[in-house]
């Protein structure tokens, strides 16, 4: 699965500029610390904390979007420094539970921590 | 490399500009003939050329090159420096021959700082990068600014990136520890063939207990900080898990040291 899938299947809302990528496995957490920890190269990651700071651990963690859900409005700022440095940003007006149901259905697999 | 290292190796003079000395180049051209520069020249390059004409300094612009080596003490004239300072590029003068200039910074990325005029060889730490970078405490809006700039760094270098990602994720963590608890730190970013090194020195309150904050869960960060995501306790053990070694010096109401290491 990619990114573009994400738009065209699931309906997510693509907010940054970006380029596509493959998506590997999910991580969720609104802790920025779990995801520095525990976040996968390639996972999508979805939380509900919309502050700039997400940008720069997401970059670092390598992760291959953030999905912000439950339709939280994501201040410009965000935006803007994610379109900076290629992270792409999409979001939802579902809520986690639900958007997970429909990843899952969609056949991504829960981050295995084996891999 | 960066350009320091070039200058250094060489015993070169800076002609413009000392503050951009920072910058890294991932590779060295040397070539009098600046169709070549163009043809085959690569982005973020350096050029070595006995040509110091207005042409050499615009070739190196519109082949996206960092900047270019004078040999042969060579000097551009006056329009070429206005061109390279508008257009920010590091122009740099040494008395060596193109031959002598390209085996200096070859031995010096291999460790070794050849004596000008002598034929003596000085051994020395291979130094390919040394950069030093600036936190401040408090500062959320900018928090994890700089381990952005040093994953950009090693990724222009070209290292693995699952190597870089451990750097990134550890100098996050030690970046975020500076911007909760401490005043300011300086950063320092040093390479060299074998070794990635992180120094994060900072002005603070210090660590009481080293031991007791190096366990999982272990937290002294405010309920603000918690809010934002950031505070679990998890940003000394994730550090050591992502380095190959670590060695924390912290003094009570001084700052504590933060020294990591990465075997490339």
């Amino acid at each position: 699965m990619t990114t573009q899938d994400l738009i065209d299947k699931i309906g997510l809302k693509p907010l940054s500029k970006f380029e596509h990528r493959n998506v590997d496995g999910v991580f969720i957490s609104d802790m920025i610390s779990d995801v520095m920890a525990g976040a996968k190269s390639g996972n999508l990651w979805l939380t509900v904390q919309t502050h700039k700071s997400i940008v720069p651990a997401a970059n670092l963690v390598d992760v291959a979007a953030i999905v912000i859900t439950s339709g939280k409005e994501v201040p410009q700022e965000t935006i803007a420094l994610a379109s900076k440095y290629n992270i792409g940003i999409l979001c939802t007006g579902l809520p986690t539970f639900e958007l997970v149901g429909k990843l899952y259905a969609s056949g991504l697999s829960p981050n295995n921590p084996l891999k | 490399m960066q350009i320091r290292m070039i200058k250094e190796a060489l015993g070169a003079s800076v002609i413009e500009s000392e503050d951009r000395l920072d910058t890294v180049v991932e590779h060295i051209y040397a070539s009098d003939l600046m169709s070549d520069v163009l043809a085959f020249g690569k982005p973020n390059s350096i050029l070595l050329t006995g040509l110091a004409t207005q042409q050499a300094v615009i070739s190196t612009y519109m082949a996206e090159f960092k900047g270019v080596v004078f040999i042969r003490g060579k000097r551009p004239k006056d329009g070429s420096l206005k061109f390279a300072k508008d257009n920010h590029l590091i122009l740099l003068s040494t008395e060596l021959d193109m031959f002598e200039a390209c085996v200096r910074i070859d031995a010096f990325s291999k460790g070794r700082l050849l004596k000008p005029g002598t034929g003596v060889v000085e051994e020395k730490p291979a130094m390919l990068l040394n950069h030093e970078l600036f936190i401040n405490g408090s500062d959320f809006a900018n928090a994890g600014m700089v381990s952005t700039e040093v994953k950009s760094i090693l990724k222009k270098i070209g290292f693995d990136p699952k190597l870089i990602r451990r750097v990134a994720i550890s100098t996050y963590e030690g970046e975020m520890n500076v911007v909760m608890h401490a005043i300011r730190a300086r950063v320092t970013l040093a390479v060299t063939p074998k070794v990635i090194e992180v120094v994060i020195d900072d002005e603070g309150k210090g660590i009481p207990d080293v031991e007791q904050a190096m366990q999982e869960g272990y937290t002294t960060a405010t309920e603000e900080m918690r809010a934002m995501g950031f505070g679990s306790g998890m940003g000394l053990p994730n550090i050591k898990r992502n380095s190959d070694e670590l060695v924390i010096k912290s003094a009570i109401g001084k700052g504590t040291i933060l020294q990591m290491k990465f075997f490339i």
